[in-house]
């Protein structure tokens, strides 16, 4: 038997104390006796038939004795390196998402989850093995598998808290592979339950053991936030924001606006029980800047109350056309507001001195380097044309992309596309059975929409969707409007800023005043920070001039911290929150149990003598 | 007075008993006893030779008709049986709910009646001395005759105790101051922790035919008091401590069984009587009932 607390034992120092009371004389009642002769003898005789006189007539001070010791035993802490014949292996997911801030629990849910985390490391066998996992956007192995407790204790005590979204899917699917097999297995997930995908995840029968935390929802958030070019007037800047009531009673609270720290507009917000708001601010903008939104409001979660949104000033767009017919899209491009057109029949440099090159149904000398618009052209390393496909029919499209926002393919007909496979740098965003129609994303820095079908041999051009479908296009494939949504990261998700080249070392400059300096390898075009685990302004320096992002939240799932008591895997599986709390293997307990018995004996014993 | 320490019927019923003596009286004052003493009482005991100066009144004529010898009748002397009660009254017998010298002065009083009422003398030694009764304790010392008996049940009555007493020493003084031998009745609590062995033998060894009767309070014998206590003794002042509690009740009353039993196998090898009395028992249920039965009176 080993000691967890051995100074403990200078609570003995106590038992002399003990003693001493019983030396000192007792309060006694006096009383007048005829005679004290068979009392005497009463005394005699009984101390006669005990085997220990002299502890006899102390009963209570060995009671008090044995409880003392009882208790400094227990204080003590005693424990039993038992040998098992094989330890459990035990992987601990704590959820570090924004909504574990939530202050329900006291002092925060986190706090509460990470204090059960530590009675579950308390009560591991010697054999028994654990792993420590923080689950937020992206999951940490905080602590492989290891015995050692220390160990564990001190990766428990590393991990905070950030203000990105949950990603308990892939906290499990890190888990997965260690407990796969192993019946002895369990995964304890300490978390609030605020994870939305986690019915992506099959659970394949994995011995999960849920601990929620949490008790109530009060919290009020912003869960969506964007500022976008006026409609109706470029040169004015309109701020959108809906705010969330995650509680069951009516909010009342002021929402703020400020543009680069000067304040511009509150508004009074009320809301009912989980009703969402939403809310629209038109602002002239003279300068790029960042507007703050800033929900004041009494609720227990902090973090979702404040966005910051970048915002850049439109410039012009020069688009180089590159068509033998000009026709619908140069029709289409020429309403574009803020739009210089140039048109062509080939590509001169690479269109260098472009923002943006549509190619209509032509091979150009050479292929555009910077972000291109291609209608059913098909350079060989974009994209790999295994044939033709006659008439094919639109299933489906993909409105939640920017590119296709208000786009309905409705009534669309095609005469003949080209067979493709999606290439891995692109997403189909039009598909048809046998092949997508329209790709689209990223070559290295190069934006790349791509059409697979010739727009003059379908119907779509006749459809309303078209022009608003270029439109879409050409703001997406605008340079500044790509660096304007660059700008807005969401927690967790990496910084992205391209480099020129020449820089060795970036500077950037986190939203709590610290600066972190990252080294740059020679030839490395795009500098990523992926330590965004903070919502607030990042400020980059490359040594091309500094660049800002915009990190936030703005997660419905996070602000929306009611407690769940029931996770749901895949399609069948759940997990109910537990309530079972981890056996301790040292014996304080046992020990402090026993003290207490003791006590209870000493009382009873104590009033029996003298009743 | 009298009223209180026996009742009338009680007194009543008493005058039908006579003290059972199961030796003859030795005492030289004539009585209702027989004796060993030859005299003029109407039992025929013996003959004897007649010898000059023998009052020829006793001649049994009728056996000299027969044998032409003389022969003198002898007949039984009757004297009187001495009646002696050692009363304690010392300080712990002022105890007890009811007191025990209460319930002694009534056993006494009843003994000592039934003793006047059959003519023999009664001696009450009443023990420790003292100075303000001396006059009733010396007015208890010898009464004979029915018609002494209210003032002895009064002087009885009057009486009062206190002060420490040595059994030992006031059975063995009254052993020696008795001119006979007769019935000795004591009546004490017994608790004194020089011992009573050497008082009882002295009166055993003196001939006396002794009756004892122990007397002692319910409170003595199942203690109500609990708790941590410090015991005075009422007669030496010796404190004792004790933490005593219902649990312990078995054994105390084993411990007052084992003392009481240790008098009692002490009388019965002296061929003496013994008994227990508590204080509170009736004492017509004591008299009438377990004194006959053991035909100390009857």
């Amino acid at each position: 038997m080993s000691f967890l607390a051995p100074t403990a034992f200078a609570f003995a120092a106590a038992i002399p104390i003990v003693i001493l009371f019983y030396l000192l004389k007792r309060r006694r009642v006096v009383k007048l006796v005829p005679s004290t002769l068979l009392w005497q003898r009463f005394l005699a005789e009984t101390q006669a038939s005990a085997p220990f006189q002299k502890l006899r007539k102390n009963w209570l001070l060995v009671l008090q004795l044995l409880l003392l010791t009882l208790v400094i035993l227990a204080l003590a802490r005693p424990f039993f390196a038992g040998k098992t014949a094989a330890g459990r292996l035990i992987v601990v997911i704590l959820d570090a998402s924004a909504s574990m801030q939530s202050t329900d629990e006291s002092p925060s849910r986190f706090e509460r989850a990470r204090r059960e985390a530590f009675d579950l490391v308390n009560s591991l066998h010697e054999t028994d093995q654990m792993v420590v996992l923080l689950a937020s956007a992206h999951t940490e192995v905080r602590q492989s598998p290891t015995s050692n407790k220390a160990a564990l204790r001190r990766a428990l005590q590393s991990c905070q808290p950030t203000d990105t979204p949950t990603r308990l899917t892939e906290a499990l699917k890190i888990a997965h592979p260690l407990v796969k097999d192993r019946r002895d297995a369990e995964i304890h997930l300490y978390s609030d339950g605020a994870a939305p995908d986690l019915t992506e995840f099959e659970f394949e029968g994995l011995n999960v053991v849920y601990h929620q935390v949490g008790r109530r929802a009060l919290n009020v958030g912003i869960v969506s936030a964007e500022a976008r070019a006026h409609p109706e007037d470029p040169r004015r800047r309109a701020v959108f924001a809906s705010v969330f009531n995650a509680s069951s009673n009516n909010v009342s609270g002021e929402l703020e606006l400020r543009f680069d720290g000067t304040f511009v507009e509150t508004r009074h917000v009320e809301l009912g029980p989980r009703e969402t708001s939403p809310q629209v601010f038109t602002v002239s903008q003279e300068k790029d800047g960042v507007f703050t939104l800033r929900l004041d409001v009494a609720d227990e979660l902090l973090v979702d109350n404040e966005v910051q949104l970048a915002s850049l000033m439109p410039k012009p767009v020069n688009v180089l056309l590159v068509t033998r017919s000009g026709g619908y899209l140069e029709r289409a491009l020429r309403v574009v507001p803020n739009l210089s057109l140039t048109v062509a029949e080939d590509i001169a440099d690479g269109g260098a001195n472009y923002d943006v090159v549509v190619i209509d149904d032509v091979l150009p000398s050479s292929w555009p380097a910077v972000n291109t618009l291609a209608v059913r052209s098909a350079p060989t390393n974009w994209v790999q044309v295994t044939g033709r496909v006659e008439a094919p029919l639109i299933v489906d499209w993909k409105n939640t992309h920017p590119l296709l926002r208000f786009v309905n393919f409705d009534e669309v007909q095609i005469a003949e596309a080209l067979k493709v496979r999606t290439p891995t740098w692109a997403v189909p965003l039009v598909e048809a059975p046998d092949t997508p129609l329209v790709l689209a994303g990223e070559l290295g820095r190069q934006r790349v929409v791509w059409i697979g079908f010739d727009t003059m041999q379908s119907t779509w051009p006749l459809r309303i969707s078209f022009p608003i479908f270029v439109a879409n296009a050409i703001d997406w494939l605008n340079p500044a409007s790509a660096r304007a949504s660059q700008a807005m990261v969401r927690a967790g998700d990496p910084i992205r800023t391209p480099l020129s080249g020449s820089a060795t070392n970036a500077v950037v400059q986190l939203p709590d005043g610290t600066k972190r300096t990252v080294p740059i390898d020679p030839g490395q075009r795009e500098f990523a920070f992926a330590d965004t685990a903070r919502q607030g302004v990042y400020k980059v320096d490359t040594g091309d001039g500094e660049s800002w992002f915009c990190v936030n939240l703005l997660d419905p799932a996070e602000t929306d911290t009611t407690p769940k008591s029931e996770l749901r895997f895949g399609r069948y599986a759940r997990a109910l929150a537990t309530t079972l709390k981890p056996a301790n293997l040292e014996l304080w307990r046992r020990l402090a149990a026993a003290a207490l018995a003791v006590m209870m004996f000493e009382w009873w014993f104590y009033h029996r003598r003298t009743a | 007075m009298v009223d209180t320490l026996l009742s009338p019927e009680l007194l009543r019923r008493l005058e039908q008993l006579e003290l059972l003596a199961r030796r003859r009286a030795k005492s030289s004052v004539k009585g209702e006893r027989s004796s060993r003493a030859r005299g003029h009482s109407v039992e025929f005991a013996d003959y004897r030779s007649y010898v000059a100066g023998d009052d020829l009144r006793y001649l049994d004529w009728n056996l000299y008709g027969r044998l032409e010898r003389l022969f003198l009748k002898l007949y039984e002397e009757e004297r009187e049986l001495p009646v002696r009660i050692f009363l304690d009254a010392s300080e712990s017998m002022t105890f007890g709910e009811p007191v025990k010298f209460d319930f002694a002065r009534q056993v006494a009083g009843a003994i000592g009646y039934i003793a006047l009422c059959g003519f023999d003398c009664v001696s009450t030694v009443v023990f420790p001395e003292r100075e303000s009764d001396a006059a009733l304790r010396t007015a208890l010392r010898t009464v004979r005759g029915r018609k002494s008996a209210l003032a002895f049940l009064r002087n009885l009555a009057a009486l009062t105790a206190g002060g420490p007493a040595n059994l030992n020493e006031s059975l063995r003084r009254g052993a020696l101051e008795a001119r006979h031998a007769g019935l000795a009745v004591v009546i004490s609590d017994f608790l004194d922790p020089a011992g009573y062995e050497q008082g009882l033998g002295a009166l055993v060894g003196r001939g006396f035919q002794v009756d004892v009767i122990q007397v002692l309070s319910p409170e003595e014998l199942e203690p109500t008091a609990f708790g941590d206590l410090r015991l005075v003794d009422s007669e030496t002042g010796a404190q004792q401590e004790v933490t005593f509690g219902r649990h312990r009740l078995a054994a105390y009353r084993q411990t007052v069984e084992a003392y009481v039993r240790k008098l009692r196998d002490f009388c019965r090898a002296r061929g003496a009587s013994f008994f227990l009395a508590s204080s509170a028992t009736p004492i017509d249920e004591l008299v009438l009932k377990r004194l006959r039965q053991a035909e100390v009176v009857g």
